[in-house]
């Protein structure tokens, strides 16, 4: 879990996707990943009904869980005392 | 019933829960997106309908109910249905208290979830006698659907103008592709469009990144900053009713009643309309606020039950703005599920109880306890682990695979120019109950056009 200052903090190079923020390039490597593991996952699998469904299924949340390690939240978290405000 | 069928459904409530009380608090969740994509690999892979049954209703009870603890704790939407309630989570934060907002809300979505499901299964049975008149005139019916839902929006014109080339574009590609022989003819190609449709707002926006104009124009930000405040756990397990007083009970019980019985109706809608109007008069900030989030809670809730649990008891049709869109899977999944042998087809009135029992107690046992005593600590989780990127990256994926598995390389792109035309259309106000409406009645509006087909 060590992603707290991978990057830089490069000023403001975030988009809004989907009511919250990305990085471009991270964005499609995410997308890279998920799909070559979830596609490959799928066509690997034995060529029985339920079985490659199943197999892109594990392999999409292997993709995420991977995409989660390599890439940072565009967020900042803070957390403020009660008495505040 | 086997006791080993009891025990997967409620293996699958539990997973439903867990999944979704994280899918929930995650900022951006669009219902459909992300509970139609993982029903439908549910319902392929060859699980019993009653254990995906118990699951759906599990996963939509745990999203409904964390969906609003970001909107308390950071003013930030979990979903589109919990938008409408960030004004008045905005106040109870200003005061300080957002824990007394997600603890109302909970509480709001348990009492919708208790009134929701008998009452459903009663007006459910009530439907039964005219479930073959609606059958036979099904095709009429989706289209009046989407005249109607497209007349209801705010960019009415449009989204009536919408409905026949759309029409036009599904028909067209699945004529397409029975031409060239890429399926065969007795295959309707349904799954990857209905999914190519829920993903193509986003589909749209990846698509003009490509361009590096519009990249170079688009508004650029730093990070998101959120802030928490630390807030003390609750000891023992918490009670909804006593939560909320006595006045709150009352008006959440009533707009869930109000939320069953107009389940045909576009739920965000209704808790915009009903929200407002059943708080008006209360003058004092906080206590309107309070009111109006558990109420809006309880209607969002009982709505997505009964829009659900209604069309899938009586009709086998998913006549409803949530069972055509989240719960589309449940309805038509070929070739497992088709509108003729759907769950509502293969399940008992008695399977249809147990199993929606089982999903809506797990999911209230889990989520609400979970949800009352460590929203701060999942929030700050999931804020901090899981990238929007993934999230995207996750949907991407299965929208690939699922298109290649409906009809190979080739419906890829299809479903890809389905999904940028839905997300245009998206784009200028033709909201998702529309395009599904029109999905469903495509094939029988273009034989109107060219008959024969």
């Amino acid at each position: 879990m060590n992603k707290k200052q991978i990057r830089p903090q490069d000023g403001e190079n975030n988009i809004e996707v989907w009511e919250d923020l990305v990085h471009i390039k991270d964005l499609v490597l995410s997308i890279v990943i998920c799909t070559v593991i979830t596609l490959g996952a799928y066509l690997i699998a034995p060529n029985e009904p339920p079985k490659p469904l199943i197999n892109g299924l594990i392999g999409a949340v292997i993709g995420f869980v991977i995409s989660s390690i390599v890439i940072k939240p565009k967020r900042t978290l803070r957390f403020a005392e009660e008495r505040e405000e | 019933m086997e006791l080993t069928l009891i025990l997967e459904m409620i293996t699958a409530s539990v997973i439903g829960a867990v999944l979704y009380t994280i899918i929930g608090i995650a900022p951006g969740t669009d219902e459909t997106a992300v509970l139609a994509p993982v029903t439908l690999v549910l319902v392929l892979s060859g699980f019993e309908p009653i254990v995906i049954l118990a699951f759906f209703i599990s996963a939509i009870v745990a999203k409904k109910l964390t969906d609003s603890i970001p909107v308390a704790i950071a003013g930030i939407p979990g979903g589109v249905m919990s938008a409408p309630m960030v004004e008045h989570a905005m106040v109870l934060k200003k005061h300080g208290m957002p824990e007394v907002s997600i603890r109302k809300m909970a509480s709001g979505s348990v009492i919708g979830t208790f009134i929701a499901v008998p009452m459903s299964l009663l007006l459910a049975n009530l439907i039964i006698p005219l479930a073959d008149v609606i059958t036979q005139y099904s095709n009429q019916i989706f289209l009046g659907g989407a005249i109607f839902l497209a007349l209801m929006s705010k960019n009415r014109w449009v989204s009536l103008l919408s409905i026949i080339p759309f029409a036009f574009l599904i028909q067209g590609l699945r004529i397409a592709y029975w031409e060239t022989g890429i399926v065969p003819e007795d295959v309707t190609v349904f799954t990857s469009f209905f999914l190519g449709i829920t993903i193509g707002p986003v589909i749209l926006k990846l698509a003009e990144l490509l361009s590096g104009k519009v990249r170079r124009q688009l508004p650029r930000y730093g990070l998101k900053e959120i802030v928490l405040k630390k807030t003390k756990t609750e000891k023992g397990f918490p009670n909804p009713f006593k939560i909320l007083d006595r006045k709150e009970i009352g008006t959440t019980s009533f707009s869930s009643i109000l939320g069953v019985l107009t389940f045909f109706m576009s739920p965000v809608g209704m808790t915009i309309f009903l929200g407002e109007t059943l708080t008006s008069r209360i003058k004092d900030p906080v206590k309107k606020a309070t009111r109006a989030i558990s109420s809006m809670d309880g209607l969002t809730n009982a709505a997505y039950i009964s829009g659900t649990l209604i069309p899938l008891i009586a009709i086998g049709l998913p006549l409803s703005p949530t069972a055509i869109g989240p719960g589309g899977a449940l309805f038509n999944a070929p070739p497992v599920f088709t509108p003729e042998n759907n769950i509502h087809h293969m399940l008992s009135t008695g399977d249809f109880i147990v199993a929606t029992v089982i999903g809506a107690f797990v999911a209230i046992t889990i989520t609400f306890y979970v949800t009352i005593k460590y929203a701060q600590q999942i929030c700050a989780f999931v804020f901090r682990y899981v990238p929007h990127e993934a999230m995207l990256g996750l949907f991407f994926g299965l929208v690939i695979m699922l298109a290649f598995m409906d009809a190979g390389i080739v419906n890829v792109a299809g479903v890809l120019v389905v999904a940028l035309v839905a997300g245009f259309l998206h784009r200028r106000g033709v909201n998702y109950g529309v395009q599904f409406m029109t999905l469903y009645a495509a094939p029988w509006l273009i034989s109107v056009f060219i008959p024969g087909l």
